[in-house]
């Protein structure tokens, strides 16, 4: 009985040790791990992306993961209809299998068109915090304007993919 | 109030009844329509909050999922389309306020968040709380607060339109009710006044004026139909009543006349007739009764018996009456009153009523005093007759007896005289005994004589001087009282009412008796007194009212045994032999009838051999007229 109080313990010790470093951070990516999870509610995919009704709706991360367990927590339990929604982390392109919503946390232009090329004949929401990422082909970008985190939706994009995004989202977002 | 109401003409009744119903009508229907005005205005308003607020539920979705607190707080502003709706605000699920409205207001003006969908009114506001959700996603809440002063200002206007309604109906109502409340209260004000003049008047052919054919017309109908009923009835009364009086007064002229046809009757009885109630007080008393007891019937009316006439308790009468009155029928024969000198034959006879109660006691006096004196005087005659029916039988014996002593001596002494007719001595001896003793018969034949006479005396009585009879037979005894050398004393005597012969033969006799039976010479002491009530008294068959007189004769002779006193007086009643003293033993018999003729007494007392005293008591006042 003694040996799982000390290690939680040890946990709060270094949860607390660690906090100052990861505060900007850690709040920054926990708002946008809920902004992501709450696409769900104001975005509609095509049907056909989901074979079975059991299919899950998958939110893949590639480029290295910034949300730490935020995500995971955010969509704990969480039900979209009848799918479960599940987070997947990709270290390549070739990885990715069925996805709905992708984080994408690179700066590389490079890279981003090639992850970009390869959602292009599939319908993915693609999600980023890269400057020019809707410049380069991506649906929905995060910036900040006085410490609160903002969108801005390349709407036509997601249109041509069949993805339908509710007016009230487009409302709070910078529409190109 | 009520009593008040009650007593208020029916005009101001009617008046009073339509305004207040009128009044009533319109407070209520007003009331009732502020009430479901206020009611339906109160529903509308949450309705219309509500939907506004599902409006800025659904429009701050994003707003809340993405953190635009601009765009909610533009969300919110949509609120200003509701002028009632005073804040609002926006809480995020972890119950943080996220936006408000009007914005910038502080947040602690607003409650705590409550997770659900409701509207509900609280005092004068309106509260709401509403959630928010994307696709069942619970992203927060909406809370809304609403204020009802518009909703009030409008209920006071409307208050103020229904009074004024109020007031116009009630002036219109009282303009139309006293055009339209004379056609009911008309008739009936009519029919009253008929009324108070018939009751006034007390004028029965009256008739109200009937006005229409409602009910108050079937009210004045019947009402001039009672009146025609009570016009035939009271004719009707008068009728039966002039009948009754006129047979009243046959009944009582009739009753009169038998009361006065019993009156006559029972006054006209010769006998008395009295009636006392149950307690003994005199009830009616007839003429007769009045007449005997010389007092007014009105005077003893009412007064008990005893103490109208106290002596009757004593004398059986009140006995009777007492039994009577327990229900026995008295007859008493023979009733001497105590209060007349007078005899009844009496009836006492229980008056009952209907149920058998003794209620008084009727009673009849027949005078029977004559029938009584007569009776008495029968009686009297009768005993006298009887008497003398005795004497006669003594007297027959006597004379049988007496008489034939000397007739028996006359028959031997005429044998002798026979046997002896030659002796000449002898034979004179015998004649004179036939001579002495057909003196002897003469003399008994004579006092018989007198003695029967005597009896039958029917001389009337007269004023006798006794002093004249005194001296008339002093001078007839002269030659015996110088033979005796007897005295006589006496003193002046009483002038009586009486027969003088007998008077005289009654003195005689005894002074005979006192000169005859003496071997002395004789002394005769005669005194005369008043008697003395006393003496009276001792004396039962004397009267107390009359005034008497004592002659007493007292001798020296020979006297006789007390045992005697009565005897002497019998006829034929001798106590000597004849040898002694002559006598015929009628002497004072005689003087004992001649006594009883004149009303008096007399008696012997004496002493033998020293004398006997004669006592006559004669009556100063002639008894023989009462």
């Amino acid at each position: 009985m003694a040996r799982p109080g000390l290690i939680l313990t040890a946990l709060f010790l270094f949860g607390s040790l660690s906090f100052q470093a990861q505060t900007l951070t850690s709040v920054e990516y926990k708002v946008k791990a809920v902004f992501i999870y709450n696409f769900i509610h104001f975005i509609d995919w095509p049907q056909s992306t989901y074979e079975y009704s059991y299919d899950e709706f998958v939110i893949g991360i590639i480029g290295g993961d910034p949300f730490g367990t935020y995500i995971d927590e955010a969509v704990a339990g969480e039900r979209i209809k009848s799918h479960r929604i599940k987070v997947q982390r990709y270290k390549s392109v070739e990885e990715i299998k069925k996805c709905h919503i992708l984080f994408i946390n690179t700066h590389d232009p490079e890279e981003t068109k090639k992850i970009l090329d390869f959602t292009a004949k599939r319908h993915i929401l693609t999600v980023s915090d890269t400057p020019n990422f809707i410049r380069w082909g991506g649906m929905v970008r995060f910036f900040t304007v006085e410490d609160k985190i903002r969108l801005e939706i390349n709407n036509t994009l997601a249109r041509a993919r069949e993805l339908k995004i509710s007016s009230k989202l487009l409302r709070v977002a910078i529409v190109q | 109030m009520a009593m008040r109401l009650r007593d208020t003409p029916i005009q101001s009744k009617l008046m009073s009844i339509i305004l207040v119903t009128c009044a009533v009508v319109l407070s209520v229907m007003c009331a009732a329509y502020i009430l479901l005005g206020s009611n339906a205005y109160k529903d509308i308003l949450k309705s219309n909050v509500s939907t506004l607020g599902d409006v800025i539920a659904a429009n701050s979705t994003a707003a809340l999922a993405f953190e635009d607190q601009e765009d909610a707080e533009e969300v919110l502003s949509a609120l200003k389309a509701e002028e009632n709706v005073i804040m609002a605000a926006i809480y995020k699920t972890d119950s943080s306020i996220f936006a408000t409205y009007p914005p910038d207001t502080a947040i602690s003006l607003f409650p705590k968040m409550q997770d659900r969908n409701l509207y509900w009114y609280e005092g004068n506001f309106l509260y709401g709380f509403q959630r928010i959700t994307q696709k069942s996603e619970k992203l927060g809440v909406l809370y809304i607060k609403t204020d009802l002063k518009t909703m009030y200002a409008q209920i006071k206007k409307f208050i103020l339109i229904g009074l004024a309604l109020i007031a116009g109906s009630m002036f219109i109502a009282y303009v139309i009710s006293k055009l339209l409340q004379g056609t009911i209260s008309e008739p009936i004000l009519e029919l009253e006044q008929t009324a108070k003049v018939i009751s006034e008047k007390g004028d029965y052919s009256v008739r109200a004026v009937k006005q229409g054919n409602d009910e108050i017309g079937a009210l004045t109908d019947a009402f001039n139909q009672m009146l025609t009923q009570i016009q035939s009835q009271n004719e009707e009364i008068t009728s039966f009543n002039q009948k009754l009086e006129q047979k009243v007064e046959e009944r009582t002229s009739e009753l009169q006349h038998q009361k006065d046809f019993v009156e006559t009757i029972i006054n006209s009885s010769v006998d008395l007739i009295a009636v006392f109630d149950n307690s003994l007080n005199y009830i009616m008393l007839n003429q007769r009764a009045a007449e005997y007891y010389k007092t007014p019937s009105d005077q003893l009316i009412g007064k008990h018996i005893l103490e109208a006439f106290p002596q009757v308790e004593k004398s059986g009468m009140y006995d009777d009456l007492t039994k009577a009155l327990k229900g026995e029928y008295i007859h008493n024969p023979r009733y001497r009153s105590p209060i007349l000198n007078m005899s009844f034959a009496n009836y006492y006879i229980p008056l009952k009523d209907n149920e058998d109660v003794i209620y008084g006691v009727l009673t009849i006096g027949h005078d029977i005093t004559k029938i009584v004196e007569a009776n008495e005087k029968l009686e009297k005659v009768n005993a006298e007759l009887m008497k003398s029916n005795r004497d006669l039988e003594q007297f027959a014996y006597v004379a049988s007896h007496d008489l034939q002593e000397p007739l028996r001596k006359i028959q031997t002494f005429t044998q002798l005289l026979d046997t002896h007719s030659d002796d000449k001595a002898q034979t004179k001896k015998y004649q004179e005994k036939i001579n002495q003793s057909s003196a002897r018969m003469k003399q008994l034949i004579q006092d018989m004589l007198n003695f029967s006479r005597i009896s039958n005396s029917e001389e009337a009585f007269e004023q006798t001087d006794l002093n004249l009879v005194l001296e008339n037979l002093i001078i007839d005894f002269e030659l015996l009282l110088r033979e005796k050398k007897a005295v006589i004393n006496y003193p002046n005597l009483p002038v009586v009412p009486g027969i003088p012969l007998q008077l005289s033969q009654l003195f005689s006799n005894i002074i005979n008796n006192s000169l005859k039976y003496t071997d002395n010479r004789p002394v005769i002491d005669i005194t005369c007194d008043i008697l003395k009530p006393v003496e009276v008294s001792q004396h039962p068959s004397l009267r107390k009212d009359v005034p008497y007189f004592k002659i007493q004769f007292t001798d020296n002779g020979i006297g006789f045994e007390p045992q005697y006193s009565e005897q002497i007086f019998a006829i034929f009643q001798r106590l000597h032999g004849k040898q002694s003293y002559s006598g015929t033993g009628i002497g004072l018999a005689l003087c004992k009838k001649i006594v009883d003729n004149h009303h008096g007494l007399i008696y012997g007392e004496g002493r033998p051999g020293l004398g006997a005293t004669f006592t006559i008591i004669l009556p100063g006042e002639n008894l023989n007229a009462s």
